[in-house]
């Protein structure tokens, strides 16, 4: 049977890895610090796929962004999607070259038209994630969000999710700006904005605070995954007993019973 | 060990697995030294034509056959490297493959996922054959991370297969003698895939 995921999110910006709420971004701590509080060496036992997305408000030198990569993936044996700046093939090249499997698209997917087409044919679907970033708008609607949430797109956002169901993506990244850091749960409302019978495995995302979050999101029939880019929330092994919790109330997620640290060849320096 | 590096791939994280777990590793796009690699590993994704192209014109895929059919060196064949393994691909136009494992691969058919979603993405439970030595030590139908739209079916392969179900039973591993497969991604099944490379190297 084919398992749910638990998918956790990095938002890096010059150097450092932030916490996003509502989109206003504040700087946590450097690479080092997320080893430090995360062993993030050991971070892909409890999740299923790693998110790192480049936050930067202004367009950042990619090697930079390519450096921290490969750091970080060395010891991540999970698939991981990046993206933020992508805006053509060669940009996307460099981040699969760098150690991510997958490409994520947020404001390209709307504003250039044929890259989504392009990446996939080059690429393969399953490398193309789509991020759409969703926004509560009056009367009772939701706009979609662009360019860090402060740019909303014209047209309804049901209109533009229907705008997604042909073109050629892996997964669907939803993120609700409105509980976006906040920690008091999904908008699961986001999901009635889907096309009926949407035939793209859907990651939510936006307010997990805890695994009672994580559940609400997974026991619903639309969602494959859930996602939290809470740096604070989860920090140590939140992670670790989030996902335990999962398994024991009956959530299909990937099982591993072996110890990853006793597979590796020499003990970590401390 | 060597990893086969066709130029379609990324080789990087099928290094980082087997330097966790304390290989030496080379990479490699030269015939000669595939023909003399000990231990040989065929990553990939891709399309099937585009590869096979690459193989024959590089002549590594005569390497290959040589290297682990003539001489009995140990191959694993990962995702597309499995496919790659097989008899032929229809993958734009049927396209003749490396013949090391005589099976067909072809792509999901809509009756047969029944209506699941195309492609194959994400963990799915492995059932191990009886003698496997690739599944030695795992838990009973461990989970693997799989990403595919063409699959092997195990019709006709008399060999230990290992199966896994996405509306219908395909190989999710084979193995024999000196040949390994597998269709999902070790390097990217966390501990279940280390584990399973380990004894990969120590078989």
């Amino acid at each position: 049977m084919l398992k749910k995921r638990l998918v956790f999110t990095l938002l890096f910006n010059d150097g450092s890895f932030m916490l996003s709420r509502n989109f206003r971004l504040q700087r946590i701590g450097d690479l080092e610090w997320l080893q430090r509080n995360y062993v993030f060496s050991n971070i892909s036992e409890a999740i299923d796929e790693l998110i790192i997305l480049n936050v930067s408000r202004n367009e950042p030198p990619l090697n930079q962004f390519t450096d921290m990569l490969k750091q970080l993936t060395k010891t991540c044996f999970i698939p991981i999607a990046v993206g933020g700046w992508v805006r053509d093939a060669n940009q996307a090249h460099q981040l699969l070259r760098s150690g991510a499997d997958k490409v994520v698209l947020n404001a390209p997917i709307f504003g250039e038209p044929g890259l989504i087409e392009q990446l996939a044919l080059q690429f393969g679907r399953q490398c193309i994630v789509a991020s759409v970033d969703l926004a509560r708008s009056d009367p009772a609607g939701f706009e979609v969000r662009v360019d860090g949430g402060r740019r909303a797109l014209s047209g309804s956002a049901r209109e533009r999710l229907v705008e997604l169901q042909d073109k050629p993506i892996g997964d669907l990244y939803l993120n609700s700006v409105d509980r976006d850091g906040t920690g008091q749960g999904y908008d699961l409302e986001v999901l009635d904005l889907l096309p009926q019978d949407f035939g793209v495995p859907v990651i939510l995302a936006g307010g997990a605070g805890n695994a009672n979050h994580f559940e609400t999101g997974l026991l619903d029939d639309r969602v494959d995954a859930v996602s939290s880019a809470h740096l604070l929330n989860f920090v140590g092994d939140g992670l670790h007993k989030a996902r335990e919790n999962l398994i024991t109330r009956g959530i299909h997620l990937p099982i591993r019973d072996l110890d990853i640290r006793d597979l590796r060849a020499r003990p970590e320096v401390p | 060990m060597t990893v086969v590096d066709i130029g379609l791939s990324n080789t990087g994280s099928v290094l980082n697995a087997f330097q966790y777990l304390g290989a030496k590793t080379e990479v490699t796009g030269d015939p000669k030294s595939v023909l003399s690699a000990e231990v040989i590993v065929l990553p990939g994704v891709g399309s099937y034509r585009q590869a096979m192209e690459r193989l024959r014109e590089s002549e590594l895929g005569d390497a290959i056959t040589a290297s682990a059919q003539d001489k009995g060196n140990k191959i694993l064949g990962i995702c597309l490297g499995m496919q790659l393994l097989g008899r032929s691909g229809t993958e734009d136009g049927i396209t003749a493959g490396l013949d090391i494992i005589p099976a067909d691969v072809a792509v999901f058919t809509s009756p047969e996922v029944r209506r699941r979603k195309i492609p194959h993405v994400g963990f799915n439970s492995v059932r191990p054959a009886v003698g496997s030595v690739l599944f030695e030590g795992l838990p009973q139908n461990p989970d693997f991370y799989f990403v595919h739209s063409y699959r092997m079916m195990p019709e006709g392969l008399t060999n230990t297969t290992s199966l896994c179900n996405y509306g219908t039973d395909f190989v999710a591993a084979y193995e024999h003698e000196n040949i390994f497969a597998t269709q999902f991604h070790p390097e990217k099944s966390q501990v279940n895939g280390l584990q399973l490379l380990k004894n990969f190297l120590e078989a």
